[in-house]
């Protein structure tokens, strides 16, 4: 069987929501009944087959060609099989996700793995800003499942996350995990301002000291942590890609905050094997 | 040019018509006599079999105001579950338990509503109001304005001012904020909340200004009285959703000597302190008092059940309630000094104890007031239900097994503490026509309005007789407001803006001297710039401003 490809026929003028393209609501359907499914279009509801070429036949396995920023929705709610997008990504990826694997080889833009509660999304590129957030008025952001980015993330990376992972391989913007109640965020690269803001519980992992941390945040000085170890040792048995934390020791500084919440987090500042 | 409906059954309790066959003749926005013969009936509308009744009135319903704004921007999840794509007539819009304007307006005129009083307009808040009731097409509306809590009010109460300058200030307050009543909140109990009082029974002083929720209930319904306001004082009493409150609202009821009072959602303040749970019906002597005293009219406030927010001026009473709030966010505010607000999320669960026997309570009290025309159907929107749910709520009034059968899926323990199974009552559709239409009307001095005869406005609402009567509550045949037909199949086919009631009593404007100053020392407005004018209501040819007789 091969996989199911959707190509974009044209550069699409408007934001096309493409929520139904998951494995589970397209298990079962002919192609041609596939190519008829509803998509919103700008303001308009039109028919899949309008706008992609469609071929293949496995459903969980679905890749989208030629994809771009105007994509929005992309996985929304899936909780099984895999899509993989060749180019960028719009908001909203795997909004609401449960489970399965999202992969994009480009930038994806705001709001990526919103509420999402399993599974795991990989992002070759940039993201934009509210990285594994919720949307205005959920009580929580992600609460499950992991999100890996090559690239940079914008602003408040995780806010209000419950739960899960996120690891940033390049720069974070400002507010990074702010308002967090718990999870692990990890960068590797440089963050911005006031990282953890407001944060209740959880662990932000740096690399590399932020360019300003408030002063809510106690330093707790140098600490050997063992749970880094744990941590590193149990990415890397989850994917090989994530072995690069072997550079980084148990060795860590800590501060704590955000004591104007109640001071459960902890903001961890790697330091490099000698 | 005349529009006759003919054939069909009419109810029209004014005039104590029971289902008989009657024609009814509309004339430029009135209905009218028969007119003579040769008069040119434009068209006619053939209802044989379908059920003619007024326009239904709601006397109770948070639609405007500040606090359902806060509860919109507080619940961005409420609107987008529930979203209202625009149509070539009607606005887009959303929300479930407080929906948007627009859609408020739109989904009251589809149940075959054509007025909607806002019960808690706060004078410093009433320019939001009446803006947001500017927004809210289809249907006229009203506010109540909300006194007892402020900071004025409780200063002329303490220094011992006579009555009468309290009257005039209740006389301007309601010529300034454009209202239709007086309503007051847990007498004094903001205020009380606000120096670190958490409760406030009708005896207990407010610690600082030293006077007791019994004083200002009392000042209060003898200024209504004395300034012949058509509407009683609109009481939301002491607390409200404490166990055992049953015993203050009777107290309450004593408390005014007389005087006529309307008591809102009563189904909160009838609960008892008996059994296991500490929490039992009042509502058997709670509908004893009610039958007794023909100066007290009541609504219900019924809680049905599934998720809803509830916004309330009562401060105190959210602060104590917002543990329960789910989800779990609450918003308690002080407004200007003049009162307060509290908005918490709520989710009434048929399994749960307090909320099955809250529900059943309210059906109780339903079903023991004897008289229709002083009890009127309310879920206090949105804090018992939204008012969506009402043709869902008449049906539990008319259909006795249909009621049972929902009394055997809540809670069992609740169930079996209720003697809802053993009350025989059904509602008739003359005691529909009655508590949603003529009594409201009456309660608020709306002489042309809630009826049928001849000279009332020709707001007329058309159903289909149906067995399952929440289908036929809720989708009217046709609902014609001031004439036009607006409602077809429950569909709305041409859209209109209703007219916002008011009042003039008169009183002494020399209170403006003393309230100057006040303004001057303390308020964040002027004075000047308090008041509401005509125009800002009339703006664009929009709205439109009927003013009601005083008594």
């Amino acid at each position: 069987m091969s996989a199911l490809t959707f190509t974009l026929k044209n550069q699409p003028e408007f934001t096309l929501n493409v929520a139904s393209l998951i494995p589970e609501n397209l298990a079962g359907k002919t192609l041609a009944k596939i190519k008829s499914l509803a998509v919103i279009y700008g303001n308009e509801t039109v028919k899949l087959g309008t706008l992609f070429t469609v071929k293949g036949t496995d459903p969980s396995q679905i890749f989208i060609e030629k994809s771009t920023q105007k994509l929005i929705n992309i996985g929304q709610g899936m909780t099984e099989g895999s899509i993989t997008i060749k180019g960028d990504a719009g908001d909203y990826l795997g909004q609401g996700m449960k489970g399965g694997t999202l992969t994009v080889s480009g930038n994806v833009g705001c709001w990526a793995g919103n509420a999402m509660s399993g599974g795991r999304i990989n992002i070759i590129g940039n993201a934009g800003d509210y990285v594994g957030a919720g949307l205005p008025g959920d009580s929580f952001g992600m609460t499950n499942g992991l999100i890996n980015i090559k690239g940079n993330a914008g602003d408040r990376v995780g806010d209000r996350m419950r739960r899960g992972i996120i690891i940033i391989q390049g720069k974070a913007g400002n507010y990074c995990g702010s308002r967090l109640h718990a999870g692990t965020i990890i960068v590797l690269d440089k963050v911005g301002k006031l990282p953890g803001e407001g944060m209740r519980r959880g662990s932000i992992i740096l690399a590399k000291k932020p360019e300003l941390l408030s002063a809510t945040f106690k330093s707790c000085g140098n600490l050997k942590m063992q749970f880094l170890r744990l941590l590193f040792t149990q990415l890397a048995s989850i994917d090989k890609e994530l072995a690069l934390f072997s550079k980084y020791g148990p060795e860590a500084h800590r501060f704590s905050g955000d004591l104007a919440r109640n001071g459960k987090g902890e903001i961890l500042i790697l330091q490099h094997y000698k | 040019m005349y529009t006759k409906l003919t054939n069909g059954i009419v109810y029209d309790p004014v005039h104590g018509i029971n289902g008989e066959h009657r024609d009814i003749y509309i004339h430029d926005g009135h209905i009218t006599r028969k007119p003579l013969g040769n008069a040119k009936i434009c068209k006619t509308y053939d209802l044989k079999g379908k059920i003619i009744m007024a326009g239904a009135i709601d006397i109770h319903t948070h639609i405007g105001g500040g606090k359902v704004n806060i509860a919109r921007m507080m619940l961005p999840e409420d609107h987008a579950t529930d979203l209202v794509e625009k149509t070539e007539l009607t606005r887009s819009g959303c929300g479930y338990a407080a929906p948007s304007t627009l859609t408020a307006g739109y989904r009251y005129a589809e149940m075959g509503y054509t007025a909607c009083f806002e019960p808690a307009m706060l004078p410093s808040n009433a320019r939001q109001t009446h803006m947001e009731m500017a927004d809210t097409p289809m249907v006229d509306k009203g506010a109540y304005a909300m006194l007892g809590s402020d900071d004025f009010f409780l200063r002329m109460l303490a220094s011992k001012k006579d009555q009468a300058a309290i009257s005039d200030y209740v006389g301007w307050t309601i010529n300034a904020t454009q209202a239709m009543g007086i309503k007051v909140v847990n007498p004094g109990g903001i205020s009380a909340f606000k120096f670190n009082q958490r409760k406030l029974d009708l005896d207990e002083l407010n610690q600082y200004y030293g006077v007791s929720p019994r004083d200002i209930i009392k000042s209060l319904a003898r200024a209504v009285t004395e300034l012949g306001i058509p509407h009683p004082l609109h009481v939301h009493g002491c607390n409200l959703g404490v166990p055992g409150n049953l015993d203050t609202t009777l107290e309450t009821i004593r408390a005014v000597d007389g005087m006529r009072m309307h008591l809102t959602h009563i189904q909160f303040h009838s609960y008892g302190t008996e059994g296991d749970k500490k929490f039992s019906s009042g509502a058997a002597e709670i509908a004893e008092a009610v039958n007794k005293n023909p100066n007290i009219s009541i609504d219900v406030g019924q809680v049905l059940f599934g998720q809803t927010v509830t916004a309330s001026g009562d401060s105190m009473l959210q602060y104590a309630g917002h543990w329960h709030a789910h989800p779990k966010k609450w918003v308690v505010m002080d407004i200007e000094c003049d009162a307060g607000c509290g908005v918490v999320p709520f989710k009434y669960r048929d399994k749960n104890f307090v909320n099955a026997l809250q529900w059943a309570i309210g059906l109780e009290l339903f079903l023991l007031v004897d008289d229709p025309w002083r009890i009127f159907l309310t879920t206090d929107h949105p804090n018992g239900a939204p008012f969506t749910s009402y043709p869902h709520l008449i049906r539990l009034l008319m259909d006795r097994s249909f009621r049972n059968d929902m009394l055997a899926s809540i809670n069992k323990e609740a169930a079996a503490a209720s003697t809802l199974a053993s009350i025989d009552r059904e509602y008739s559709l003359y005691d529909i026509a009655i508590m949603t239409r003529a009594a409201p009307a009456k309660s608020l001095g709306l002489k042309n309005r809630g009826h049928l005869g001849s000279g009332a406005v020709a707001d007329i609402t058309i159903y289909s007789n149906n067995k399952d009567k929440e289908k036929m509550f809720s989708k009217p045949d046709y609902v014609f407001k001031d004439g036009e037909l607006i409602v077809r199949n429950g569909k709305i086919i041409k859209v209109v803006n209703g007219a916002t009631h008011t009042l003039r009593p008169e009183y002494d404007n020399g209170i403006e001297k003393s309230l100057k100053r006040y303004f001057e020392d303390f308020q964040t407005v002027s004075l000047g710039n308090f008041k509401i004018d005509d125009d800002e209501i009339v703006e664009h040819g929009n709205g439109r401003i009927i003013v009601q007789p005083c008594m």
